[in-house]
């Protein structure tokens, strides 16, 4: 491996990773918001929300991301619906993402102890008060791990976008060695990069870990 | 009907599936009066308590609490519930001490107790506060207000969950099992607080195993079986000179630890 070259080529990927954060950021926002919202239709005793919500996960998980992408950039202009390479790779990338969220989420409150249900109940609370402030609170301490987990999927897909032509890290990288045919140096500087960004992630699941911990 | 009756349940079924818990119970609990629910483990002691403020559906029967009606059967046999909000309205005069205290684990004692006042009636936290500190001094908890729950014995939780329950001043109160999952050593914290209640005159639906304070606290007694109320009275009747063989058979197995004969088991399901 040239170090010349992996010094070259930084500067060059790393002007992506402004891309390659706002993929995330935004596909993470969007998906968890739409996840929390699938999560709680699917378990809502009203039939038509929680069928909805099961066919949103059924679909979404159930098809490629590429796919996605695809049907975002390239299928939703044939019917009148232009969206920028990017808000089109965040838009696949939301839904994708927010199917998988609203299962840790899911996961994650129903395994909060029915008894603090039945507590809030015989208080006279509200379902949608105990949600809030009772069972959502717990259940983020066990939905935390599957969350990250799906976050840091989520990084390493942005890398996808490449794709629909979004020019973030992975893009940026493929322009180097389309131009020098040096792969190894390109190809280690942008693995180490994603490397970093999700290391920043899981040090992030430690703190909101040890912030959520139960006081004993 | 007595009119002083502030709970009434009359043909009260309850079915899980295929299994019949409660096969018709009626009885009243009328103001200021303990009433004792003892019976064998599965004889559905503890679903009768659940259906009162319906943390349980009955399948049938009707449930009067203070004068509202929580659920009644129609013409044609099917129930009709109260609405939500009736239902939280009911709830919030109805008191509950569960088995396994289901206290929030992520609040303080003291913001244990404030949540539901500030939430349901709309206490300011200031007020809620001050409350919540005589309710914890008065279980004997005032210095464990800012620990948390996991930071507390068995007995120091049940009493935190009994003030959490009288912060919403109830009209009366449901106690399940509340000393079955602490250390024996600590449940005679728990009974001191609850016969203290009694004494000021709440009115109490309890099911315990305590026999001691079933005979010392409780005004009358229900023995329940199979999903049936087999015998009630004055807890000195039915603690002291048990009419049914079912009743005696229990009594002693509870007192003498003793295993229940299974023959009686035997004969009362034929």
């Amino acid at each position: 491996m040239e170090w010349d070259v992996v010094l070259e080529s930084f500067p060059l990927i790393w002007k992506g990773a402004g891309k390659t954060v706002g993929l995330f950021a935004w596909s993470l926002a969007v998906g968890t918001v739409l996840g929390l919202a699938v999560a709680l239709m699917k378990l809502s005793s009203a039939k038509p929300l929680s069928w909805f919500a099961t066919g949103f996960s059924w679909l979404f998980r159930g098809i490629p991301l590429l796919i996605l992408l695809f049907y975002a950039f390239f299928a939703l202009p044939e019917v009148g619906w232009l969206l920028s390479p990017f808000w089109a790779a965040v838009l696949g990338l939301s839904l994708w993402t927010a199917a998988y969220q609203a299962e840790a989420i899911r996961s994650g409150i129903i395994a909060v102890d029915q008894g603090q249900t039945e507590a809030s109940d015989a208080l006279g609370m509200t379902r949608s008060h105990s949600m809030r402030r009772i069972i959502i609170p717990q259940s983020i301490r066990i939905m935390v791990p599957p969350f990250t987990s799906n976050a840091t999927t989520l990084l390493k897909q942005t890398s996808l976008a490449t794709l629909v032509t979004v020019p973030e890290m992975t893009l940026l990288t493929q322009r180097i060695f389309s131009n020098n045919f040096k792969f190894i140096e390109p190809i280690f500087v942008l693995a180490m990069i994603y490397l970093a960004m999700t290391t920043v992630l899981i040090i992030g699941q430690l703190i909101v870990e040890r912030t959520f911990r139960l006081r004993t | 009907m007595s009119s002083d009756a502030l709970v009434t349940v009359s043909g009260l079924h309850k079915s899980f599936g295929d299994v019949e818990v409660l096969r018709g119970i009626d009885f009243e609990v009328a103001r200021g009066e303990v009433v004792a629910i003892i019976g064998p483990s599965g004889s559905g002691k503890t679903t009768m308590l659940r259906c009162v403020n319906l943390l349980e559906r009955p399948s049938a029967g009707r449930i009067e609490v203070d004068g509202r009606v929580l659920c009644e059967e129609n013409a044609d046999g099917s129930m009709r519930f109260s609405d939500k909000a009736e239902i939280r309205a009911i709830r919030e005069h109805v008191g509950m001490v569960f088995q396994r205290f289901n206290l929030f684990p992520h609040f303080t004692a003291v913001e244990n107790v404030i949540e539901a006042p500030m939430a349901v009636r709309g206490l300011s936290r200031k007020d809620a506060k001050a409350r919540a500190l005589e309710l914890l001094d008065s279980v004997g908890l005032a210095h464990k207000a800012d620990s948390y729950p996991l930071q507390l014995s068995g007995g120091q939780q049940q009493r935190v969950a009994i003030a959490r329950a009288l912060a919403m001043d109830p009209a009366f109160m449901l106690f399940d099992e509340v000393t079955s999952a602490v250390d024996p050593e600590l449940a005679g914290e728990i009974l001191l607080v609850m016969k203290r209640l009694a004494q000021e005159g709440m009115t109490m639906l309890v099911v315990t195993h305590e026999m001691g304070f079933a005979a010392e606290v409780a005004d009358r007694v229900l023995f329940i079986d199979h999903g049936l109320i087999v015998e009630e009275g004055p807890a000195k009747e039915v603690l002291g000179k048990p009419k049914h063989q079912r009743t005696r058979s229990f009594l002693r197995a509870v007192l003498e630890r003793a295993p229940m004969a299974e023959e009686e088991i035997d004969d009362d399901e034929l």
